[in-house]
């Protein structure tokens, strides 16, 4: 910007947003930015971050192996409402008769909303 | 005689082997041997699935927090019995609170909780409070706001960032982004040191206090955390030591922090410490232990491991074994001299975000 110079007032107020509000020092490194996310459209789920069908990077690497690992969780802590039921609120049996997952989960109780 | 002999100095050198005690879904604590290397027994919890645990300063007692109906539950290790237990909701009132550390007589809870009233329509969230509940009265005894530079930083899991409580009784410490010191009288912010927790992704953050360190000692705490200068925001990490009595604090930086590390675990020796680290994301994530010399505050050992996408950390009773566990039924045992695995333990029960009391 050393090289224009506004010519009339808007010109002088968009030059005083861009100008920095006193001298700084520029730091050479930022703090941590986090990693850029893909964008993944909203579907049958509310959140997909984590979930069973894909991570926050849009794979599936970042997925608990098995993914019936990750059941619990999901039920436990409201997170993922929408494929699992919410032990908090309204199913709180829903997993009394299955206490290994990955082994039992054919004893996950039905339920129908 | 001489076979006799050895065997009586065998007997005697040998350390004893610890006791875990492990959240169990749906609503039980699981009492592990880890001679045995099996479930010796099994604890019923009345008020629901553990979400957290804290063993007292003593080592006697356990003090569990439940999600069903928001219930605390008071363990007796020696008996393996519950000796106190209540839930807070009441039909119009439900509360979420995650974590906390009692005072050192262990008559009193404090925690993050936040309280949801039910009125005719709808209901009504609060703000997240300190909270004081008295373990004998059964019921909340004080509740204080939040300040809002603070509020952030608790909301996430109904405030499962570490407390440390004084030895007098006189200061709560807060471990998250950053360390904060209030007064347990009325909650004021007496301090705020600028050591943040690192974080692990995937790492299932056991509130209740120690955030899955192993605290060696009452009065003190020892774990890792990450600096960052002003100027050019290098993240170093390094070991802190707070002496929660005099609210001072020594901090060694050791280099530069890597993306994730999980708590430290100090073995028995107070020698020796682990931790995990992470490099990468999903599928370029990356772990490996790192051993450090306490003496020197050094690095002495490092070993790529295989990390679940979702775990916890935590060591044997005698600081010669190393657990990888959670997300799951497994243990994972790996061997602290070598950092070799050595077997995995199939507990046949899904193991809670509760986390593992060891008890010699």
């Amino acid at each position: 910007m050393k090289h224009l110079r506004p010519l009339n007032q808007k010109g002088s107020r968009i030059a005083g947003q861009l100008r920095p509000p006193e001298e700084d020092v520029v730091a050479l490194q930022n703090p941590p930015q986090p990693a850029p996310r893909p964008h993944i459209p909203m579907g049958c789920s509310l959140s997909f971050s984590p979930g069973w069908e894909v991570d926050m990077a849009g794979g599936t690497a970042g997925l608990c192996q098995p993914v019936e690992r990750d059941i619990y969780d999901c039920y436990v802590t409201c997170f993922w409402p929408a494929q699992v039921p919410d032990h908090l609120n309204n199913s709180p049996d829903w997993a009394t008769k299955c206490a290994a997952a990955t082994k039992d989960w054919r004893n996950l109780d039905l339920v129908f909303p | 005689m001489k076979t006799l002999v050895t065997l009586v100095t065998l007997y005697i050198t040998a350390a004893p082997a610890a006791t875990l005690f492990l959240g169990a879904y749906p609503n039980s604590i699981m009492v592990f041997d880890e001679a045995k290397g099996q479930i010796i027994d099994r604890i019923p919890l009345s008020t629901g699935l553990p979400t957290s645990m804290r063993l007292s300063i003593d080592r006697k007692q356990i003090y569990v927090t439940t999600n069903d109906h928001s219930g605390i539950e008071v363990v007796d290790v020696a008996t393996r019995k519950v000796i106190n237990h209540f839930v807070l909701n009441t039909p119009t009132k439900r509360y979420r609170f995650n974590g906390g550390v009692t005072d050192p007589q262990g008559h009193v809870f404090y925690t993050v909780t936040t309280e949801m009233t039910k009125l005719d329509d709808r209901y009504e969230i609060g703000k997240l409070k300190y909270t004081v509940i008295d373990l004998a009265q059964q019921k909340i005894v004080k509740a204080v706001e939040i300040a809002h530079e603070d509020e952030n930083a608790n909301a996430g899991f109904y405030g499962r960032a570490g407390f440390e409580v004084s030895p007098d009784g006189k200061y709560l410490y807060q471990f998250r982004d950053k360390v904060v010191i209030l007064n347990t009288d009325d909650f004021k912010v007496v301090d705020r040191i600028d050591l943040s927790k690192p974080d692990f992704p995937g790492m299932e953050n056991v509130g209740f206090g120690g955030l899955l360190d192993s605290i060696s000692e009452p009065g003190q705490h020892i774990s890792l955390f990450n600096s960052a200068d002003p100027i050019v925001h290098n993240r170093v990490f390094g070991i802190a030591r707070f002496d929660l009595s005099t609210r001072r604090v020594n901090f060694t930086p050791i280099g530069p922090a890597p993306a994730g590390m999980a708590g430290l675990q100090v073995a028995p020796d107070k020698k020796h410490a682990y931790t995990v680290i992470a490099n990468g994301a999903v599928a370029n994530k990356r772990c490996e232990f790192w051993a450090f010399d306490l003496g020197t505050n050094r690095i002495t050992q490092t070993a790529e491991v295989p990390c679940r996408s979702r775990f916890s950390f935590g060591m044997a009773g005698d600081g010669k074994k190393l657990y990888f566990y959670g997300a799951g039924f497994e243990i994972d045992v790996y061997d602290a001299a070598t950092l070799k695995h050595e077997r995995t333990w199939d507990l046949n029960n899904d193991v809670t975000g509760a986390g593992m009391i060891v008890v010699n």
